[in-house]
């Protein structure tokens, strides 16, 4: 799976990085406004297939995707974990309230970082897929 | 006295701690390795010592499982004691004898055989010291766990690979059995400690009115029975006398045999008055005790010979049981312990040698190894029954209670179980005589040529266990005292003397040398005997064809059941789906008459985009190309997410239309590798079946979307109305939906997601291997 269609690499060269910013952003939003993780991790990954169509499995797999989603496991758990530390059950997630100079009073809820667990467990899990699928064809 | 407390626990885990340390320092001991275990059975023993000399039992009771009342507490109550100083005192002759048998091996290796010997022995003083049952039940699971890898020590012998997995199949099932068992006595009685349970009148009141009684008994009795090896569960021990000579010794005649024993005295005080009791152990005893016996005196095995007689030993405990006399079980067991375990180490030392332990190829050793050849005939005579070793007041206070004991005292059983326990003795006795004789009498043969006297190390602790058989047969009054304080019956009074005091068990006695001597003149008849006998009228044979059958049962069934069909894993997956959510329907009494349906409220639009679906689903079903049928799937799947356009639910509209994207990129991804699509020559019966399957699911998820709008639903069942409350409140986030995913359902998504994990990481592997090597 070659990347020689000029057409689908003028065009990735905005699409990707703009899916990927607005993956971050419903990401972001997910805990009061549609979005989330999960389907912001699937958007991320939306953008990397675009990614590897457009310039090729070399290029998209400079990433090592396997390990992205282990990472994201680690980040769940060990939020989880981190009620644990506080005497709390396991999973058991809190509401920090945060000062900040500019913005004023912000909450973030602990499930926040939960998220991004799962946001980087889709994402690697996809693209690890991808990458290797797409570099069997090229056997 | 907290000093004593910490003892308990410091005698059950050092041993395991030690097997751990002896993991890692045979790179430094080599084949000093074993001082560890000598070392730690040795602690072990002074630590039981200690404990027993406490005026009162000293208990430790940690929090372990709370919630189920299961409690991580250790008790040293005498008989506990008892065994344990039994297990810790074997284990440190045991340790010395292994240091001069062992072959010069790879240290590795030795290394972990200490170890796995040493986690034994912690497992086995578990058992005897634990006060909790399901803490007794994992001991006694270690303990075959670890004996297996014991037995299958010389693994490269297909012979000790088969003794050992039929030993854990029939002692590891067997303590399944029992821990069921024991919750039902648990649940029953709500409380796991055996104090409570042996010693609260009211408790074993509650248990024996229960309709748990009856099964829990049997439950139990089948653990004990497989690993004291009884009939028909016996045939394990004989096999597993391929293990190294030490460990036959310590696991097969000392200690783990002995365990089901052990348990049956624990178990005496909540069961014994119950007639099945005496009805199971009674005859279960006696049939182990005279076929053990039998093919003690058959066998031509030194090992084999010994382990019979073991079995049969262990037939009499469990009959002296099942008449409820256990006054005499600490002297039995101790009797037994001395004499078996001496012998056991006198064959290892013979094997080493002469090479062989084929009775018909040895003899005459008596010149060559005179030190062996004492110790045996002590062993042997205490075996035999002999005055005035131990086993001779054994057998005498068996026979006393067979005479007078309150069980068959009048019953017309007597005589029969007199006779038959007479026979039974005898066969031992002449088992006895037979592997003296054939060892060390007579002329001798090729084998002994080379044999010479082995080491101290070797003849030392053999010659101290035989010596105690002798001098504590001896000293009846200190021993009488011994076993009665030790007896898991507290208030003991049986009575050892050197001169007996009533006329009958010494007439009995008699009669048992007579018959013995018979026996051991006819030897040639006994053997010919068991020619006769054909294969499959054994359990062992029968075990053996039980285990092929269920090996080729599962081999049929999961080739017939994982047939490597996808349409067939998807058809199982999703009838099993439309199952379980068609008994939940049908159960949680919704009906779709309740369900208003106002077909004006679907607008043209609606119409229209309902129009296109079906088109599109028709078109995935009759499409002939596999790339034909992925576009009208896409189709499909993006006129869905404009139903949610139109019915304003943007968070599952924009899932569904990332979902539909993705999964259309990874379908085009894996399309070239595809099988040629098949969409000819099916089976009516095929057709019939996925049409089926086809119509199940579409009416089930009709079914299911209609119902949610049921007015009856959403008073009833309104799980959505809670989360929508409580996702603001609690969790600070106003998208329910996510609020869910990572807060209210979290541990439900980390299982999700580590799957996923796990999916990705697997086709990563499968992949790059398959690519790796072409």
């Amino acid at each position: 799976m070659t990347g020689d269609t000029p057409i689908l690499r003028t065009v990735a060269r905005f699409a990707v990085p703009l899916t990927a910013w607005v993956s971050i952003i419903i990401f972001l939003q997910g805990h009061n406004l549609p979005g989330g993780g999960f389907i912001a991790g699937v958007m991320a990954a939306g953008a990397g297939a675009m990614y590897l169509l457009a310039f090729g499995v070399a290029k998209a797999s400079r990433v090592p995707w396997w390990k992205v989603s282990v990472v994201g496991l680690l980040i769940s758990v060990l939020t989880g974990a981190g009620a644990l530390v506080a005497g709390r059950s396991y999973m058991d997630h809190d509401i920090w309230h945060f000062y900040l100079p500019v913005i004023g009073e912000y909450e973030l809820p602990t499930a926040t970082f939960f998220d991004l667990g799962v946001y980087l467990i889709v994402l690697g899990t996809l693209m690890t897929i991808f990458v290797e699928m797409a570099q069997e064809e090229g056997r | 006295m907290p000093q004593l407390e910490i003892l308990l626990p410091g005698i059950v885990f050092m041993p395991f701690a030690a097997g751990a340390l002896a993991l890692w320092l045979w790179r430094f001991a080599g084949k000093h390795t074993g001082i560890l275990m000598v070392l730690a059975a040795a602690g072990s023993f002074l630590g039981c010592l200690q404990l027993a000399t406490a005026s009162v039992p000293v208990s430790f009771v940690r929090e372990w499982i709370p919630g189920l009342t299961v409690a991580l507490s250790l008790r040293g109550d005498p008989f506990g004691l008892y065994f344990a100083l039994l297990i810790s005192g074997i284990g440190t002759l045991v340790g010395i004898y292994a240091l001069g048998y062992m072959p010069p091996l790879a240290p590795r290796r030795l290394g972990q055989f200490y170890a796995a010997l040493l986690a034994f022995m912690g497992a086995m003083l578990g058992v005897a010291l634990s006060d909790d049952l399901i803490l007794l039940f994992v001991f006694w699971e270690a303990t075959s766990v670890t004996s297996f890898i014991l037995i299958g020590f010389w693994y490269e012998q297909e012979e000790a690979r088969k003794g050992a997995w039929t030993a854990l199949q029939v002692t590891a099932l067997g303590g399944m059995v029992m821990l069921a068992g024991f919750i039902l006595v648990g649940l029953t009685c709500g409380t796991y400690s055996l104090q409570q349970l042996t010693h609260s009148r009211e408790l074993q009141a509650r248990l024996a009115e229960s309709s748990a009684f009856a099964p829990a008994l049997l439950l139990i009795l089948a653990g004990a029975l497989t690993k004291s090896a009884q009939w028909p569960f016996h045939f394990w021990l004989p096999r597993a006398m391929v293990a190294p000579t030490p460990v036959s010794t310590y696991l097969h005649a000392a200690t783990m045999v002995k365990a089901g024993i052990f348990l049956l005295g624990r178990m005496l005080p909540l069961f014994s008055a119950a007639w099945l009791w005496t009805g199971v152990l009674v005859p279960i005893g006696l049939a182990t005790f005279l076929l053990g016996a039998y093919q003690a005196m058959t066998a031509t095995d030194l090992k084999a010979i010994l382990a019979h007689s073991t079995v049969s030993t262990l037939g009499l405990f469990t009959a002296i049981y099942g008449l409820a006399s256990p006054e005499q079980d600490a002297l039995g067991i101790f009797a037994h312990a001395t004499y078996k375990g001496a012998l056991f180490l006198i064959a290892g030392i013979v094997e080493h040698a002469t090479h062989t332990r084929d009775i018909r190829q040895l003899g005459g050793l008596r010149q060559r190894m005179p030190m062996t050849f004492a110790v045996a005939v002590v062993a042997a005579l205490s075996m035999a029954g002999v005055y005035p070793t131990l086993g001779f007041h054994a057998k005498e206070a068996f026979y006393e209670s067979l005479l007078h004991g309150p069980a068959l005292a009048g019953s017309h059983w007597q005589a029969a179980v007199i006779a038959l326990s007479v026979a039974a003795n005898a066969l031992i006795f002449a088992a006895a005589a037979r592997f003296v004789a054939g060892v060390f009498l007579g002329k001798p043969s090729e084998h002994a040529g080379h044999a010479h006297e082995a080491s101290p190390i070797l003849w030392g602790p053999p010659a101290l266990l035989a010596g105690l058989a002798l001098v504590m047969g001896l000293l009846a009054p200190t021993t009488e005292q011994m076993v009665n304080a030790l007896s898991s019956h507290p208030g003991a009074k049986l009575h050892v003397a050197l001169t007996p005091a009533v006329a009958g068990p010494l007439l009995l006695s008699m009669a048992t040398a007579g018959l013995g001597i018979l026996f051991f003149w006819g030897r040639g008849g006994l053997d010919a005997l068991r020619q006769w006998r054909p294969a499959w009228l054994s359990t062992e044979w029968l075990w053996d064809a039980a285990m092929a059958g269920v090996v080729t049962g599962a081999t049929a069934f999961s080739s017939r059941w994982q047939s490597g069909s996808l349409r067939w894993y998807l058809s199982g997956t999703l009838m099993f789906t439309v199952g379980l959510s068609g008994v939940a329907l049908w159960h949680g009494g919704l009906s779709l008459r309740d369900v208003a349906v106002r077909f004006e409220e679907m607008q043209w639009y609606g119409v229209a985009l309902c129009a296109m679906l079906t088109a599109s689903a028709v078109m995935v079903v009759r499409s002939r190309t596999r790339i034909g049928a992925t576009l009208a799937l896409t189709a499909n799947g993006f006129l869905t997410s404009a139903l949610f356009v139109v019915y304003r639910s943007p968070d599952i509209l924009l899932t569904q239309i990332l979902i539909e994207s993705v999964s259309t990129i990874f379908i085009l991804l894996v399309l070239y590798f595809m099988p040629p699509f098949r969409v000819d020559g099916f089976s009516v019966m095929r057709k019939a079946f996925h049409v089926a399957v086809s119509l199940a699911v579409g009416l089930c998820i009709f079914t299911f979307i209609m119902l949610s709008t049921s007015p009856t639903l959403r008073e009833t069942h309104n799980l959505a109305a809670d989360y929508l409350t409580r996702s603001l409140a609690d969790a600070g986030g106003a998208n329910a939906v996510n609020v869910i995913i990572v807060d209210f359902r979290a541990i439900d998504t980390n299982a999700e997601i580590t799957v996923l994990m796990v999916v990705g990481l697997l086709v990563y592997g499968l992949l790059r291997s398959r690519r790796r090597s072409p």
